[in-house]
């Protein structure tokens, strides 16, 4: 048994499975029982994260025996080819299994697991039970299509599938109106995005020659050049593609401009909002980021943008996570916020701390979102729990309030918790580029920017903590006016909307699936960040290496072969690194504190009318509004005046122009068809008398074979010709008249020819092309060459030409490369009939062109005349025959 | 002095009748008429295929041919007086451009 060739076969079968599932589900679910559809659809995805698991440690003992970057591969099938120029670029759907790819599989197959898992008690009661476990499954074969893609295109079919799945799912319970209207949202924003991730993969297929993302990153350092749009030169290439990338990343991972659409996302079941809107696909930006490293890193600029916009995306989620009163909307702006801090280490060049960050995200997000699902379920709250009408909850229902409460700690950056070492890494990360911009200013305000947030996210998921799990529980007596809607887009709610309603008086306590998978998350909240122990290990000044890595760096030290990481350099570094630290627990801190003093000791409520600041805080900083009054209706206008346009220009004149047009005609061709029959035989006569008059003259289409200098030329037989030729048209008669002689063969020499061709062979169209050569200029353009010469319109490069000069042909070859008779041509060549020129991929054959012609009689006595002419190549004449040639040449003066 | 009756005579004859004979097919109005000027036509062409077999006198193909076309032209002239007939009926009349129905 080839154990490698297991783990290849396993690659695929984590993609097949769940995508079997969802077939499965979706055609046989709603027929079958419901613990059918339970197995197909939990199975499938245990079935995927065993063979993840087993793939994972292949790959760990791969990498113990061959180095850093081994990678296990799959080579599925080759799905098309492009052709840009004449360079191939094959599309080949390859699956690859390496450290990056390996982690994220972990993540999404683990994760993945434990919510399926939950959803069989969370969804147990929903009608659409099949339906949702198959969007579920159709989603993680889509997450891993888009993780394990070797190539950006097989990426971007996952990064599409996720894409739709994700609104299938928001979109689950679409009865409800504005549930289906977020599902919409979110497509729509990421449409935004996904044209600028299919920008980005042009430029660097334009770029690089390759869609490959090694053969990308490898040609990484080549992409400083400068890229044009047209004649406009829009910047390094690095920069455009990164940027554009990142465009794509903003709308899927909801950063600044595009993050509006996550919030409302929050419509879809709980288990998706932890599935795919917290822990795997809005993670999908960063991965793509991780994957490209080496191009993001080739652009300081890109960088830059990057994780300045990732802090404030950080900033702005978390200011306005202080005062919603939604369990799942407080939670859904915190991803919104997490994800910033993921692009703020992208964009300081700390890849690794991004994807770390990623990691220990989806345990505690996940386990947040779950336990937030699983309140709801106790008591009873339909779409969203408002903490104003929870409380005390931490007697009634324990195994969510610790799970919750080591979340919290996680999220909040306490130390020794999985998010503390995640955070410090981000935060020294930003610190460290102090020295990788010129201006140092920038890496310090990023490591402002994002302990402000910290210190926010710390203070709002604590406050949602107190308020439900603290206290007494408010809803059995008070009837909160609703302060907010618990539908997505809707900013200002009207009052006593549906949501206004006390929950459940005595809220279950989950089962054990629930609790289960709750635990298992909570544990991992806990213990995930131990696989890098570096600063823990660096603060209290204790230097081992463990399981080979360096200082206890595991998580650097594995995804090595894979991300580039920017590395700092110089004195001080050490030093940095407690400010990180110190920056980080300060925020934690001050967060915690502050929540603890007014919503535990204080007992304070979410106030019932907020003012000011808060209220624009509420309102999410009126950035939908902006969007509504801008974007939307600037949409709307230009739809309205496209509509015009198709009403009144293509309908109204268009295409009743046209209409009025084609009845014009057929009126004219109707008139005939008047019914008096002297009218239709008069005009039978006048077509019978212009046939018979096409008779009486003989008619002829001379045409020519020619196979070197030997041309047989051929016309076409009629009743009663006659034909003489005149096969060197010299305008003296060959022949006599003759009724055979519809075909005649002639062997031309040098004095026949009458002027010189080019003949184009093994272009790109694989057809030979003739080119007659008069008295100006052939100038050969790039696309006739094809690859070997390539327009340089900076250095004035020029392309090779020919010209005709007395009886030679002037072959200037300039700054292309080309061979003449097997050897390189000199900068002017005079080449004769029968030579070859190769100039790049194409060949340049020099040819004569010979004439003859012919007379045709008939009956009538009347007399046709034709002449034509074709391309002949001679050989090539050796030195010999040109020294022979070159006497009657110039005494007979031919022509 | 006699006039020598050869194949360009017989030719011209037939031309000239014919072009009577298209003549009036073309300018009257009176289906009978015309019915007779297709008569005329097809007679002139008989002419001239008779003339011609004078010149190809091992088979005899052009004088058969002559009787199919005067077979071929009693069919014709009872299918068209039936014609005739059943236009009289219809319309009260033999002039052709009353029988317009079909037009456009």
């Amino acid at each position: 048994m080839d154990f490698a060739n297991i783990a290849d076969k396993a690659l695929l079968w984590i993609v097949l499975l769940p995508l079997f599932g969802a077939v499965i589900n979706g055609v046989f679910g709603r027929f079958a029982d419901k613990s059918m559809v339970t197995l197909v659809g939990v199975g499938s995805v245990a079935g995927a994260f065993v063979l993840s698991l087993f793939s994972f440690f292949h790959l760990v003992g791969l990498k113990g025996a061959l180095g850093d970057d081994v990678a296990i591969t799959n080579e599925v099938y080759h799905w098309f080819s492009l052709y840009l120029g004449s360079s191939e670029i094959p599309i080949n759907v390859t699956f690859v299994f390496d450290s990056l790819s390996g982690i994220m599989a972990m993540v999404v197959t683990g994760i993945g697991l434990l919510i399926h898992i939950y959803s069989i008690e969370y969804m147990a009661d929903d009608p659409g039970y099949a339906r949702f476990f198959t969007y579920l499954n159709l989603f993680m074969a889509s997450m891993l299509i888009l993780i394990f893609g070797s190539s950006m295109p097989v990426m971007f079919v996952g990064w599409e599938g996720v894409g739709l799945c994700s609104y299938l799912l928001i979109g689950f319970w679409y009865e409800n109106g504005s549930y289906a209207a977020a599902g919409k949202k979110a497509f729509i924003v990421n449409r935004i995005g996904d044209f600028g991730v299919l920008l980005g993969m042009f430029v660097l297929m334009m770029a690089t020659r390759s869609l490959e993302f090694d053969d990308i990153n490898a040609a990484a350092s080549s992409l400083g050049t400068p890229f044009y749009f047209g004649t406009f030169e829009l910047g390094a290439t690095a920069t455009v593609a990164s940027l554009l990338l990142f465009l794509g990343c903003t709308g899927k991972s909801a950063q600044i401009p595009l993050f509006v659409w996550l919030p409302d996302a929050m419509a879809g079941p709980t288990p998706v909002s932890a599935l795919i809107h917290a822990a795997t696909m809005v993670t999908s930006g960063v991965y793509l980021a991780c994957r490209l490293s080496p191009v993001f890193m080739e652009s300081a600029t890109a960088m830059a943008v990057i994780a300045v916009v990732g802090a404030l995306t950080a900033l702005v989620a978390a200011s306005i996570a202080l005062v919603q009163n939604q369990m799942k909307r407080i939670l859904a702006y915190s991803t919104v916020s997490q994800l910033g801090f993921m692009f703020a280490a992208v964009g300081t060049g700390a890849f690794t701390a991004g994807i770390f960050h990623v990691y220990t995200h989806a345990f505690f997000k996940a386990c947040l979102f779950l336990g937030a699902g699983a309140v709801m379920h106790a008591v009873h709250a339909h779409g969203d729990a408002d903490v104003r009408k929870l409380g005390g909850l931490r007697t009634k229902l324990p195994v969510i309030h610790w799970t919750f409460l080591v979340s919290c700690l996680a999220i909040s950056g306490f130390p020794l918790f999985s998010g503390w070492f995640s955070k410090d890494e981000i935060l020294l990360g930003a610190i460290n580029a102090t020295m990788f911009w010129e201006q140092a200013w920038l890496g310090w305000l990023v490591y402002v920017i994002l302990v402000a947030a910290a210190t926010m996210t710390a203070f709002y998921m604590f406050r949602l903590y107190f308020l439900v799990f603290w206290g007494t529980y408010r809803s059995a007596k008070v009837e909160v006016e609703a302060e907010e809607d618990s539908s997505p887009g809707a900013s200002i709610p009207p009052p006593g909307h549906e949501d206004d309603h006390g929950y459940d008086p005595n809220p279950h306590r989950p089962h054990a699936a629930i609790a289960g998978v709750l635990s298992v998350l909570g544990v991992g909240a806990i213990v995930a960040g131990t696989v890098n122990l570096e600063p823990l290990l660096h603060l209290l000044h204790v230097h081992v290496d463990i399981a080979g890595a360096e200082n206890g760096n595991i998580w650097g030290t594995w995804l090595s072969g894979t991300v580039v990481h920017f590395v700092p350099a110089g004195e001080g570094v050490g030093a940095l690194s407690y400010l990180a630290a110190v920056g980080g627990t300060l925020a934690t801190a001050t967060g915690i504190g502050l929540a603890y003093v007014w919503y535990f000791k204080e007992g304070r409520m979410p106030m019932a009318q907020v003012t000011g600041f808060a209220k624009v805080l509420m309102n999410k900083w009126y950035v939908d509004e902006f969007y509504d009054a801008t974007i939307v209706r600037g949409s709307k206008a230009l739809a309205v005046f496209a509509a015009a346009i198709d009403k009144y220009l293509i309908d109204g004149i268009l295409a009743r122009a046209s209409a009025l047009g084609v009845s014009l005609i057929s009126w004219l061709a109707t008139r005939p068809q008047n019914g008096v029959m002297h009218s239709y035989a008069a005009l039978m006569v006048v077509g019978l008398a212009v046939i018979g008059w096409w008779f009486t003259h003989p008619h002829t289409n001379l045409d020519g074979v020619a196979t070197r200098s030997d041309v047989t030329w051929t016309t076409g037989r009629g009743l009663g010709y006659e034909y003489r030729w005149d096969i060197d048209d010299d305008g003296e008669a060959d022949t006599e008249w003759s009724a055979e002689g519809n075909s005649a063969s002639h062997t031309y020499g040098h004095d026949d020819w009458v002027g010189y061709a080019l003949i184009f062979d093994g272009n790109r169209t694989g057809e030979s092309e003739e080119i007659f050569l008069d008295d100006s200029v052939v100038v050969l353009t790039e696309s006739d060459i094809g690859r070997g010469w390539e327009a340089d319109p900076e250095a004035g490069t020029t392309p090779p030409s020919f010209r005709v000069d007395e009886d030679e042909i002037v072959f200037l070859k300039n700054d292309a490369r080309a061979r003449v008779r097997g050897g390189d041509a000199e900068v002017e060549e005079r080449l004769h009939p029968g030579d070859t020129v190769q100039v790049g991929s194409l060949n340049v054959r020099i040819g004569a062109v010979v004439r003859a012609s012919l007379e045709v009689r008939n009956s009538f006595g009347n007399v046709a005349r034709d002449t034509s002419e074709v391309v002949i190549q001679p050989a090539p004449r050796t030195r010999e025959v040109a020294a022979l040639e070159a006497v009657p040449a110039t005494q007979g003066g031919a022509r | 002095m006699g006039i020598e009756i050869g194949l360009g005579e017989y030719l011209a004859l037939a031309s000239v009748i014919f072009g009577i004979g298209a003549m009036g097919f073309l300018t009257r109005r009176n289906m009978l008429i015309q019915l007779m000027s297709i008569e005329l036509m097809l007679n002139s062409v008989n002419v001239m295929l008779v003339a011609f077999n004078r010149y190809m006198p091992e088979n005899h193909t052009g004088q058969i041919f002559a009787f199919f076309v005067i077979a071929v032209a009693a069919a014709e002239a009872a299918v068209g007086l039936a014609i005739v007939i059943s236009l009289f009926r219809l319309k009260q009349t033999v002039e052709t451009d009353k029988a317009d129905a079909l037009r456009h």
